[in-house]
């Protein structure tokens, strides 16, 4: 996997009683164009908190252009921010 | 339990600066660690702040230090990378710091932005065998938060933070007064807390040289040739000090100080600099209930030739336009007409402000002087410091308020353990 960092918009749920869980980003890429993924599955979640900044990262699992992928989110807590990790 | 021997960590990071501005970058997806490269923290050279804050370690190789202007350092590595600083950030790490300390010890100094003292007495119940703990509380740092530490181990903070010192990064190092004449006394004695550039020559002229030459000095000729400050350091040099693990008993005094942009030649332009330093000095006397019965002016010439004087208050005050009054006139006894490049304002002597002496001499109100003060400062922490300015400084590119560290106050650098 290779380390992207790119903002995305995301769709998600934050369930009364834990942590945030992305269903759905929007990225968009170089030429302008935007792709919608699904997140099939989350494999699992863990947090940092390098320099003291706490974020969220998400191993999750979808269908991108025919083949199964696994990638990572973050969310950053301080600023309510998404991000594609690594993909 | 009493009597036992106290045990002391020093906990020192290692190139804070540059190594949370790279943990913060790696956090955010960079791909180049910048602690890899010789990378360093500087001020803006524009703003004429373009001296080295932090370098990495291949940056020393490059013979670098801190303190030294951006233009020496370029000139020393072409190549290299220079980030401005984030005081933000480093307040955000260092919190992160010492809330993993804390789980180590309720006893917790923290004694600069990037230094803190531990107190470990007792906690081997808890915690196991102190190097052991050094070793698994230097790791927890590098692993959750990601960036290194040193650890000096001792029975007092002066050997801690001598042992901190000893070699970086990321070691845990002891120094027990045992070991001091192995370890300690063979460096030079420049190396040795409080022993500066003043201190050195006159210790050279006595023929001391090394750490252990000053133990081994007689204190009586050293008490008459430096004062207390002798009797200081040849304790140090032993290895004896022993002040408690705690927050300091207070502020010693409250400064600003600002290098402008400019060289300031004329005496309408420093009295702005003046008001706008005191306007901050003033607020955090203030936010620090504290009063002051001693002002000082510091400046610094265009070729870098430094001067201060300072004057006793009749009476000790908080109030902006008292600060202000002193530092004016105090400017003007001193200030010789050369272009300045920086102003500072200090002020010292601190007594507790809860209660005030009025003095029947004093011009105006005081009373109604210290609302007003209260009045500015409180739109100031609501609504931004901008909010509200003195009319002076209405289209006079000057900041109404000057000097940095205003968010919470954190000593950068500390003599006093």
């Amino acid at each position: 996997m290779k380390v992207l960092m790119k903002p995305i918009d995301v769709i998600a749920t934050y369930p009364r009683d834990g942590l945030p869980i992305p269903h759905r980003y929007r990225i968009a890429d170089t030429d302008g164009s935007t792709q919608v993924i699904k997140v099939d599955r989350i494999l699992y979640r863990t947090e940092e908190k390098l320099a003291g900044n706490r974020m969220l990262i998400y191993r999750c699992q979808s269908i991108i252009a025919g083949s199964r992928r696994v990638y990572e989110l973050k969310y950053e807590l301080s600023t309510c921010r998404w991000f594609l990790f690594k993909m | 339990m009493a009597g036992k021997r106290k045990i002391i960590f020093h906990i020192d990071v290692n190139s804070a600066y540059l190594s949370w501005e790279a943990v913060d970058r790696l956090q955010h997806g960079a791909s180049l660690d910048i602690r890899t490269i010789p990378a360093v923290i500087g001020g803006n050279p524009e703003k004429r702040h373009g001296i080295v804050l932090a370098k990495s370690i291949p940056a020393k190789k490059y013979q670098i230090k801190t303190g030294e202007t951006l233009y020496a350092a370029r000139l020393k590595c072409p190549d290299l990378a220079i980030f401005p600083p984030r005081y933000d950030l480093y307040i955000r790490c260092s919190e992160a710091m010492l809330e993993l300390l804390r789980e180590y010890s309720p006893h917790i100094q923290r004694y600069s932005i990037d230094e803190v003292f531990l107190d470990y007495t007792h906690m081997e119940e808890h915690f196991g065998d102190p190097i052991e703990a050094a070793h698994q509380i230097k790791d927890r740092i590098h692993g959750e938060l990601g960036f290194t530490v040193n650890i000096g181990i001792s029975t007092n903070k002066l050997l801690a933070k001598m042992a901190s010192d000893f070699s970086k990064p990321n070691k845990v190092h002891t120094l027990f007064p045992a070991e001091v004449p192995e370890k300690l006394w063979p460096l030079p004695v420049e190396e040795l807390f409080m022993v500066g550039r003043a201190t050195a020559p006159k210790l050279h002229r006595f023929g001391i040289y090394t750490i252990g030459d000053l133990a081994r000095a007689d204190p009586d000729l050293l008490k008459k040739r430096l004062k207390s400050h002798g009797l200081l350091i040849w304790n140090y040099a032993n290895g004896r000090e022993d002040s408690p693990v705690g927050d300091l008993p207070g502020i010693k005094s409250v400064g600003n100080s600002s290098t402008i942009a400019f060289d300031v030649e004329d005496r309408k332009t420093a009295h702005m600099f003046l008001l706008s330093l005191s306007e901050m000095v003033g607020m955090r006397l203030r936010n620090a209930g504290y009063l002051a019965q001693l002002v000082a002016v510091s400046l610094k010439t265009k070729d870098f030739f430094s001067y201060s004087h300072q004057r006793k208050l009749y009476t000790a005050t908080d109030a902006t336009n008292q600060i202000y009054g002193a530092a004016a006139s105090l400017f003007d006894e001193m200030w010789q007409g050369e272009p300045l490049r920086a102003i500072g304002v200090r002020a010292g002597a601190l007594v507790d402000g809860s209660l005030q002496q009025l003095s029947l001499f004093d011009p105006g109100n005081a009373w109604k002087e210290r609302a007003m003060d209260a009045a500015v400062d409180k739109i100031r922490n609501k609504y931004g410091s901008n909010m509200i300015m003195r009319a002076v400084f209405l289209h006079s590119g000057i900041r109404p308020l000057t000097g940095g560290v205003w968010e919470e106050d954190y000593p950068m650098m500390s003599s006093i353990l």
